[in-house]
């Protein structure tokens, strides 16, 4: 059998995420963040490096068999894979967002119009959220910054993460609903878990240890 | 008008060329033989079903037939035969043992290499209770998988039982429960175990209900009674050392029909390769409830497991491709001997073998033939021989 291999998401969970590993007595010496190498061998196991929404993608496919990644990422793909430990940092906020001034005049055109046009680089949440809240609107898929998007007129509201929220209040933007909260977590190939419990379970109930102690 | 139609079939749609159509075949044989042998009978529900909505979440491909009325393509066999069942044996309360090897459908978003159309093969014991027939059921999967060539060890079969994951939340509320073996489905141990303590659920229950979905080991009561029902089934081969079957507390399928002992078959390069258990309130959803328990396996999974593990198909016989002779009548009759004679025989040449040995040879009339080699042979006589 192949060593195990953990998948890591690139960005801002990979310094905490390393900070954790190292706690639990992985060898992460081979990972540089920013670095050019992104399969890396660490003792038993071998860590990939990859874009945080792929992670979730390789998890359940079963080309890793375990990851750290945010809820949020797994919130919006959808992928079937275990959840084993809530870890803790990462935390940030799905929520819906409109112009500070303008939340009156979006209402009254919902009322007229019969649906609001939403922003969003979160499309699957976004559309969950306001069908769960039988809120007719139109999903407009945007690949970044979706906080201009009511400044420009491309949207009514817009579907954003946000971690302080510096960014919403700097564009003129308030929150008007918390969808769901995030942080990372440790999760695992379902096929993968139940074949290799014996390599994969402790692992989990050190990084739960580590989790609570924090 | 120039025509440009797509060349490929609808996407998470595939051919199946005859080299992997043979090996599927030879798998399904296999399969249905295994079933019979156990006395379960096939069955073939249809391919469509009413459109409904799902719990499982997953989506079925749908739509509306020239009546308006919602259809959908079956997602899944089990309920298609709990809906049969329920409704043309509904006079017959005895158990039923039916087996079925077809294809369901599910819709899969686009670009995640998810297949739309998935081959199963699989038994539903209906009215068959207890451990007995849990067991039996248990086995049956495992000699399905080792009679197809697939070496079943003991992680490869996991067991598990939806009553005890409730039983480790018996402390909470029903209502909550039901919330908690939902999350569990979806895979999140967190949010159940949140769930969980948000009910006050007390502490030392909830550090047992952690163990035992995310420990290594599974904890006494619990791995006695999942250890009972695995032992049993291992009774199948009575005094065989092979040890086979894992009990994992954690097992919780996405499926939410399961009311009791629940099992999948996993392989390292395939993943989940069956899956399968006691669902004994779904019948009574279209009619009176009966206990019933069964499995599927994913035909291609396996195909993908068996694949891996370097196997080879069971040998078939031997395709004679026969050069006619100028004489059609004479090449007509010395194809007919050489069939007579228990050979595979086809005129002219074939491009697509399909990985099958073949045999050239050239009428010389009617009751003789020239091999490669240059040797002659009697038609009739041929067959004995090269199966020799």
């Amino acid at each position: 059998m192949r060593p195990l291999r953990f998948a890591l998401a690139q960005g801002l969970l990979l310094n905490d995420a390393l900070t954790a590993l190292r706690a639990i007595g992985l060898d992460v010496s081979g990972i540089t963040p920013g670095g050019r190498r992104l399969v890396v061998a660490g003792g038993d196991i071998e860590f990939v490096l990859a874009r945080p929404s792929d992670i979730a993608t390789y998890v359940e496919r079963g080309a890793a068999d375990l990851a750290i990644v945010g809820k949020d990422v797994l919130l919006e793909s959808g992928a079937r894979v275990i959840e084993l430990v809530e870890l803790g940092f990462g935390a940030c906020r799905f929520v819906v967002a409109a112009p500070r001034d303008a939340v009156e005049r979006s209402l009254d055109e919902y009322r007229h119009l019969g649906t609001l046009d939403v922003a969003t680089k979160y499309p699957n949440v976004a559309e969950r959220h306001f069908r769960a809240r039988g809120i007719a609107v139109e999903i407009v898929k945007v690949a970044g910054s979706a906080e201009v998007a009511p400044l420009v007129g491309l949207a009514d509201w817009i579907v954003d993460l946000v971690a302080t929220g510096t960014t919403l209040r700097a564009n003129g933007l308030a929150v008007i609903e918390e969808i769901a909260s995030s942080t990372a977590r440790l999760v695992a190939n379902p096929a993968a878990y139940h074949l290799r419990r014996p390599e994969i379970a402790p692992m989990a109930e050190r990084l739960a240890a580590w989790a609570a102690a924090r | 008008m120039q025509q440009q139609g797509p060349i490929g079939p609808p996407r998470g749609f595939r051919d199946i060329l005859p080299t992997e159509a043979r090996e599927l075949g030879v798998i399904e044989q296999t399969l249905a033989d295994v079933f019979a042998d156990s006395g379960f009978t096939p069955l073939h529900p249809p391919l469509l079903e009413y459109g409904a909505v799902d719990p499982a979440k997953r989506r079925p491909i749908q739509f509306l037939d020239s009546d308006g009325t919602l259809v959908a393509l079956r997602p899944d066999l089990t309920t298609s035969v709990a809906r049969l069942v329920a409704g043309r044996y509904r006079d017959l309360t005895g158990v039923l043992r039916l087996s079925y090897v077809a294809p369901v459908f599910r819709e899969e978003p686009a670009m995640t290499g998810g297949a739309r159309e998935v081959l199963q093969a699989g038994v539903e014991l209906v009215g068959g209770d207890g451990a007995l027939a849990d067991a039996e059921i248990l086995a049956l999967l495992a000699e399905s998988l080792e009679r197809c060539g697939l070496s079943v060890c003991e992680p490869t079969l996991q067991v598990g039982n939806i009553r005890l994951v409730n039983a480790l939340f018996g402390a909470v509320p029903d209502e909550t429960r039901a919330e908690i073996l939902q999350a569990l489905r979806q895979g999140d141990v967190p949010r159940a175990l949140g769930r969980a303590r948000d009910a006050a659920m007390p502490e030392g229950d909830l550090e047992r209900a952690n163990r035992a979905l995310t420990g290594i080991r599974v904890d006494g009561v619990d791995k006695g009674e999942l250890c009972r029902v695995i032992e049993l089934a291992r009774e199948r081969w009575p005094g065989k050392e092979g040890r086979w079957g894992a009990p994992n507390a954690a097992l919780v399928p996405a499926l939410p029909y399961y009311t009791g002992i629940v099992f999948e078959a996993v392989h390292p390069h395939a993943g989940v390769i069956a899956s399968g258990g006691r669902y004994d309130l779904l019948i009574g959803a279209f009619g009176k409830p009966r206990p019933a328990i069964g499995f599927a396996i994913d035909v291609l999974q396996l195909h993908r497991a068996l694949y891996a593990d370097r196997w080879q198909p069971r040998g078939q016989r031997p395709l004679l491709l026969l050069r006619p002779s100028a004489d059609d009548r004479a090449t007509m009759r010395c194809a007919a001997a050489l069939r007579a004679g228990g050979l595979a025989v086809a005129l002219g040449d074939v491009v697509e073998r399909a990985g099958r040995a073949v045999i050239y040879a050239e009428v010389i009339d009617e009751s003789l033939v020239k091999l490669d080699d240059g040797r002659v042979a009697e038609a009739a006589s041929l067959g004995s021989e090269v199966a020799s």
